[in-house]
C-alpha cells in the first residue's frame, strides 16, 4: 500500500510544481501539466529505467474521472438561450469549424504522412476541437459577449467541441446492437435529465452530504460505462450532458464551483500529467516534419472553412477576421482524442506525440502571435490627443 | 487648465494600488470642480492558453475577491465625500484600463507603482509603460 501512497504522494508533488509554473508564467494549468507530466516522465525514465505509474489502473480512473467531468463542465458553460437565438449561424459555422480541420488533418495524415485510415482520422479529430475559452477571453476583451456576433460564435465554438465527441465517441464505434443500445438510452437520458434532474435536486439537494455532486457523479459514471461498454467514448456523453443541464445545474453557481474544486483540486492534475506522460520527446526531434504539417494543416483548414461562412452570414470584415481565433485548438479535446487513440491502439507513441505538440503548438502560437504583434488599435482613442501647447 | 472630473485608479489589492486610490482621494479634495468621481476599475488576467472552466473559476473568484475589497474602498469614498464607482474587467491589464479610460471619458488614470524584476517585465510587460504609452488622458504613477 506504501506504494500507492508514494505514487499518489509523486504526482500531486508534480500537479503543485505544474501549479506553481502556471502561476509564474501565467500559463494554463492544463498545458503546464502537460509539459510537467512529459519532463517527468522523460527524467525518472532516464535515471531510474521506470514509468511515473501512469499504466496503474487507480491512475487511470482518476484521470478518466478527471476527463469526464471536466468534460461535463464544459459542456455546462454553453447559455442555452442563446444558442436558441442564434442557433443557424452557430449549427452553421460551429460544424464548418469542425469539418474543415477535421478533413483537412486526415487528409494530410493519410495522404502526406503515410499513417494508417485508423490514425488519420484519429488525427483529423483530435486537429479539429477549438478552444471556446481563447474565444470567449477575447470576446470579453473586446466586450463582444454582450453582442449577438459574439454570442453566435461562442455558441459556434461549442458546436465544434460537439462535433469532436461525436465524432470520437463514434467514429471507431463498430455500429454493433451495443452502439444501438448507447445510441436509444443516451437519448433517451438526454432528454429526461433536464426535468428529472431540478425536481431531484429541488427535493432532496442544498445538504452537507453533497447529494448533488453524487447524482451527477452516477449519471455521468453509468453512461461512461454504457459508452466504453459499446465501443465508444466516455467524455461523449458527460459533454451532452453538460449540454443539457446547462440550464439548470449550470446555473447552480455553489454546486458548478465545488465540482470545480473537486475537478482542479484532484481529478485533472491526473490526467493531464498522465497525458504529458506518454508525450516521448525523442520521437518529436525525430519527426518535426510531421508535427509542422498537422499544425499548418489545421490553422489553414480552420480560416479556409470559417471565414467564407462568416461572408455567408453577412458578418463584417472585422467581425470575420475575429472568427480566425477559432483556429486555436482546444487542449482538453485535442489531448483527450489523442489518448483515446493511444490507449485504443489506433496510434502509436510517436504519432501520439505529435499530435499532442500539434494539440499544444495550435493552441500555444496563435495566442503568441496576438501578444506580439497586434497592436490593440481598438483600445486606441479615435484621434491623436492635441499636442500641449 | 486642467479638469479633474473623473479618476480612474487601476486596482489590483496590492498596497501600491491602494497608495494609488487614496492618492486619488485627496486629489479630488484639492480639485477645485464641484462634481467628480472615482472609478475603480480591477481586471482579471486569465492564463493562456484559456481553458474555459479555469478561465471561469478564475473570473469567479477574482470578482469576488475584488468586490469584497471595494466594499472598503466605497467606504472611504463615503467618508471623504467622493463617489467611488467599480468595476473588474477581463483581459490585459494595460488594455483594459486604456479601453475603460478611453470608454468613460477619464481626466487622469492614476497607478500604482510596482517594482517588478526583469523576468516579470520580459513575461508580462510594464502595465505603466503600456498605459502611459496609449492612455488618451494623463497618467500618474504613485511612488
Amino acid at each position: 500500500m506504501y506504494e500507492v501512497w508514494g505514487i499518489a504522494a509523486l504526482w500531486l508533488g508534480l500537479a503543485l510544481v505544474a501549479t506553481l509554473f502556471s502561476i509564474w508564467f501565467r500559463i494554463a494549468t492544463a498545458l503546464s501539466e502537460i509539459v510537467v507530466g512529459t519532463v517527468a516522465q522523460l527524467i525518472i525514465g532516464a535515471l531510474i529505467g521506470t514509468t511515473i505509474g501512469s499504466d496503474q489502473p487507480w491512475i487511470k480512473f482518476i484521470a478518466g474521472t478527471g476527463a469526464i467531468v471536466l468534460t461535463f463542465l464544459a459542456g455546462a458553460e454553453i447559455d442555452p438561450v442563446v444558442f436558441r437565438a442564434r442557433w443557424k449561424e452557430a449549427i452553421a459555422i460551429g460544424f464548418v469549424s469542425f469539418l474543415g480541420p477535421f478533413l483537412g488533418c486526415t487528409a494530410i495524415g493519410y495522404y502526406l504522412l503515410h499513417w494508417t485510415v485508423k490514425a488519420s482520422w484519429l488525427s483529423g479529430v483530435a486537429m479539429s476541437t477549438t478552444s471556446v475559452a481563447v474565444v470567449y477571453a477575447v470576446m470579453l476583451e473586446l466586450g463582444l459577449n454582450r453582442t449577438d456576433f459574439g454570442k453566435a460564435v461562442l455558441a459556434a465554438c461549442f458546436i465544434t467541441d460537439l462535433g469532436t465527441v461525436v465524432a470520437l465517441g463514434l467514429i471507431f464505434a463498430p455500429f454493433s446492437m451495443k452502439t444501438l443500445i448507447f445510441a436509444v438510452t443516451g437519448i433517451a437520458l438526454f432528454f429526461i435529465l433536464p426535468y428529472l434532474t431540478p425536481w431531484f435536486f429541488k427535493r432532496y439537494g442544498g445538504r452537507p452530504s453533497e447529494l448533488e455532486a453524487k447524482y451527477l457523479l452516477f449519471i455521468l459514471f453509468g453512461l461512461g460505462s454504457l459508452a466504453t461498454w459499446a465501443d465508444s467514448e466516455a467524455v461523449l456523453p458527460a459533454y451532452v450532458v453538460g449540454m443539457v443541464l446547462a440550464g439548470t445545474v449550470g446555473k447552480d453557481h455553489l454546486l458548478i464551483r465545488r465540482l470545480r474544486t473537486l475537478c482542479f483540486g484532484l481529478l485533472t492534475p491526473f490526467y493531464f500529467i498522465r497525458a504529458g506522460s506518454y508525450v516521448s520527446i525523442p520521437a518529436l526531434l525525430a519527426a518535426p516534419i510531421p508535427l509542422l504539417a498537422m499544425f499548418v494543416g489545421k490553422m489553414a483548414t480552420k480560416i479556409i472553412g470559417v471565414y467564407p461562412t462568416t461572408k455567408a452570414f453577412k458578418y463584417a470584415q472585422k467581425e470575420g477576421v475575429y472568427t480566425t481565433l477559432l483556429m486555436s485548438t482546444g487542449l482538453t479535446f485535442g489531448s483527450i482524442s489523442a489518448l483515446f487513440g493511444l490507449n485504443h491502439k489506433i496510434i502509436d507513441q510517436t504519432q501520439y506525440s505529435i499530435l499532442i505538440a500539434a494539440v499544444i503548438a495550435s493552441a500555444v502560437v496563435p495566442t503568441l502571435i496576438a501578444n506580439a504583434f497586434f497592436i490593440p488599435k481598438y483600445l486606441l482613442p479615435k484621434q491623436a490627443p492635441e499636442p500641449v501647447e | 487648465m486642467l479638469t479633474l472630473k473623473k479618476l480612474l485608479v487601476a486596482f489590483d489589492g496590492s498596497p501600491y494600488s491602494m497608495k494609488a486610490f487614496e492618492f486619488a482621494l485627496e486629489l479630488s479634495n484639492l480639485s477645485p470642480e464641484p462634481s467628480h468621481e472615482i472609478c475603480v476599475l480591477s481586471v482579471v488576467q486569465v492564463p493562456e492558453p484559456a481553458d474555459l472552466v479555469e478561465m471561469d473559476a478564475i473570473i469567479d473568484a477574482a470578482t469576488e475577491h475584488y468586490e469584497e475589497m471595494f466594499k472598503e474602498l466605497r467606504q472611504k469614498g463615503v467618508a471623504a465625500n467622493v463617489p467611488v464607482t467599480t468595476e473588474v474587467a477581463v483581459g490585459h491589464p494595460a488594455d483594459q484600463i486604456v479601453h475603460y479610460a478611453a470608454e468613460k471619458g477619464c481626466d487622469m488614470v492614476i497607478l500604482g507603482h510596482r517594482g517588478k524584476s526583469r523576468m516579470e517585465k520580459w513575461l508580462i510587460g510594464s502595465v505603466s509603460k503600456r498605459v502611459t504609452t496609449y492612455a488618451p488622458c494623463t497618467v500618474t504613477i504613485v511612488r
